[in-house]
Parts: structure tokens; C-alpha cells; sequence
């Protein structure tokens, strides 16, 4: 019985972790694909941001699905993606505003 | 507090890193944390302010989502806009406020925190509206 109830849950873990997968390249494809258009620069960053933190979030929580034994690394590789590509996109959106970054002369 | 959140940060990395139970390999992880150098002036934080921010933050993560989809099926409607958005506690904040700040207004796709402003009093945010919206 219980060997049978692991392999059921291991079997809907393997679903549901294609259906992340799937979903996160979604995301990637769908963010990305505004890059090559003609808006702003911020506004192009609002479209990464979805790309590159929201969906690469997405396919690691189906890898941490998929590799359970893995799962330090995994998480560790989820909290510093989701850190440091949400800082990153700061950092570039503050760098574009050129004229705020010095205080005028007193 | 700021201290204390930045060493509990560098052990959670470190026992992720070697995913390592083990005693001896939390004293090491330990001593390492301590060893690093902390900044030597910080401004103050309550546990209180450090809770909101935190859930704040956790929060953010499903609205994230929601607004991804939201932008992602609404894409010729959008228009950019600038605003300010308070500092919640009032004064200059710690540092790790500011950064869960940051954090959370970045991380949701219609807003980018573009700095402080206003001698620390308030956030530069700019800001995805889609066009109905702003009649």
C-alpha cells in the first residue's frame, strides 16, 4: 500500500514538475520577446523582470520538484536568483537615470 | 538587529552551501559568519518593522505573479508613469528596510524602484498603468 501511494505521489511530483518547467519557459519566452520591440528601456526591464526572475523562480521550484535530494543547493539557487535578479534590475533602472545620479552644484 | 539578520543570512548560505548538519561544520560556519566584517555604524530596527517588511515582501511574490499575467495578456495597452512612494517608518530608514523595500517594489512587474529621493523621505517608482486606467 504504501510503496503504491509513494510511486502515485512521485508520478503527480513528476506532473506537476513539467507543468513548472513549462510554464517558467512561458514566462521566459513571454517576457523576453518585448526586448526586441520598440519600447522604453524601463519599460523593456518590466518585461525582464518577468522573464528572469519570475519565470527562472518557476522552473526551479519544478527542478526542486524533480531532484529532491538536491533540495539545499536548489533553494539556495532559488533565494539568491530571485535576490539578486530583482536587486539587478534595480541597479540597472536607478543607472539609467543619468541626471539624478550627481546633486546639483551648490 | 541589522548585525544579527546579516550573520543568521551567512549561516543560512553556508548550511545551504555545504548542506551539512553536522557540528562541526556549524562551528565552522559559525566562526566564518563572525569573522566576515559587519559594518560599524547602523541605524535602528524593531523586530516589528523588520516583521512588516518581511511579510511585505512574502507578499509580493503571489501579487508578482498575478501582475505577470495581467501585463502579459494587456501588452498594447501600457503607458509609463513616474511616482513617489513614502518610506513607511518615517526618518531615515535602516538599511535592510530600504533593501526589503526595494525588493518589493521591484520584484512586482508593473513597478521599478528607481532610488531614494527627497533626502530618504520617499522612493522614485516608475510605474506600468495600462491606459484605461489613467482617464
Amino acid at each position: 500500500m504504501i510503496p503504491a501511494l509513494a510511486a502515485g505521489f512521485s508520478g503527480l511530483a513528476q506532473i506537476a514538475s513539467a507543468l513548472l518547467l513549462l510554464l517558467g519557459l512561458v514566462f521566459w519566452i513571454a517576457g523576453s520577446w518585448p526586448l526586441l520591440g520598440r519600447g522604453s528601456y524601463l519599460t523593456k526591464l518590466h518585461y525582464l523582470g518577468i522573464s528572469d526572475t519570475l519565470g527562472s523562480a518557476l522552473m526551479l521550484l519544478g527542478l526542486l520538484l524533480r531532484f529532491q535530494r538536491e533540495w539545499p543547493l536548489l533553494l539556495l539557487a532559488l533565494l539568491s536568483l530571485v535576490v539578486w535578479n530583482t536587486i539587478f534590475g534595480y541597479v540597472l533602472a536607478a543607472c539609467s537615470q543619468a541626471a539624478r545620479r550627481f546633486p546639483p552644484a551648490p | 538587529m541589522s548585525r544579527l539578520i546579516l550573520i543568521a543570512l551567512r549561516m543560512l548560505i553556508w548550511l545551504l552551501l555545504t548542506a551539512d548538519p553536522d557540528e562541526l561544520n556549524v562551528v565552522i560556519g559559525l566562526a566564518v559568519s563572525l569573522a566576515l566584517p559587519l559594518p560599524r555604524r547602523v541605524r535602528s530596527l524593531t523586530p516589528a518593522q523588520l516583521w512588516r517588511a518581511l511579510a511585505a515582501s512574502l507578499a509580493a511574490v503571489p501579487q508578482a505573479y498575478g501582475e505577470a499575467v495581467q501585463l502579459l495578456l494587456h501588452r498594447k495597452l501600457e503607458e509609463s508613469v513616474l511616482h513617489d512612494e513614502p518610506v513607511l517608518p518615517s526618518g531615515r530608514p535602516s538599511s535592510v528596510l530600504v533593501f526589503l523595500d526595494v525588493f518589493r517594489i521591484t520584484l512586482t512587474p508593473f513597478t521599478i524602484a528607481l532610488g531614494l529621493d527627497d533626502g530618504g523621505r520617499s522612493y522614485r517608482v516608475h510605474h506600468l498603468v495600462f491606459e484605461e486606467d489613467r482617464r
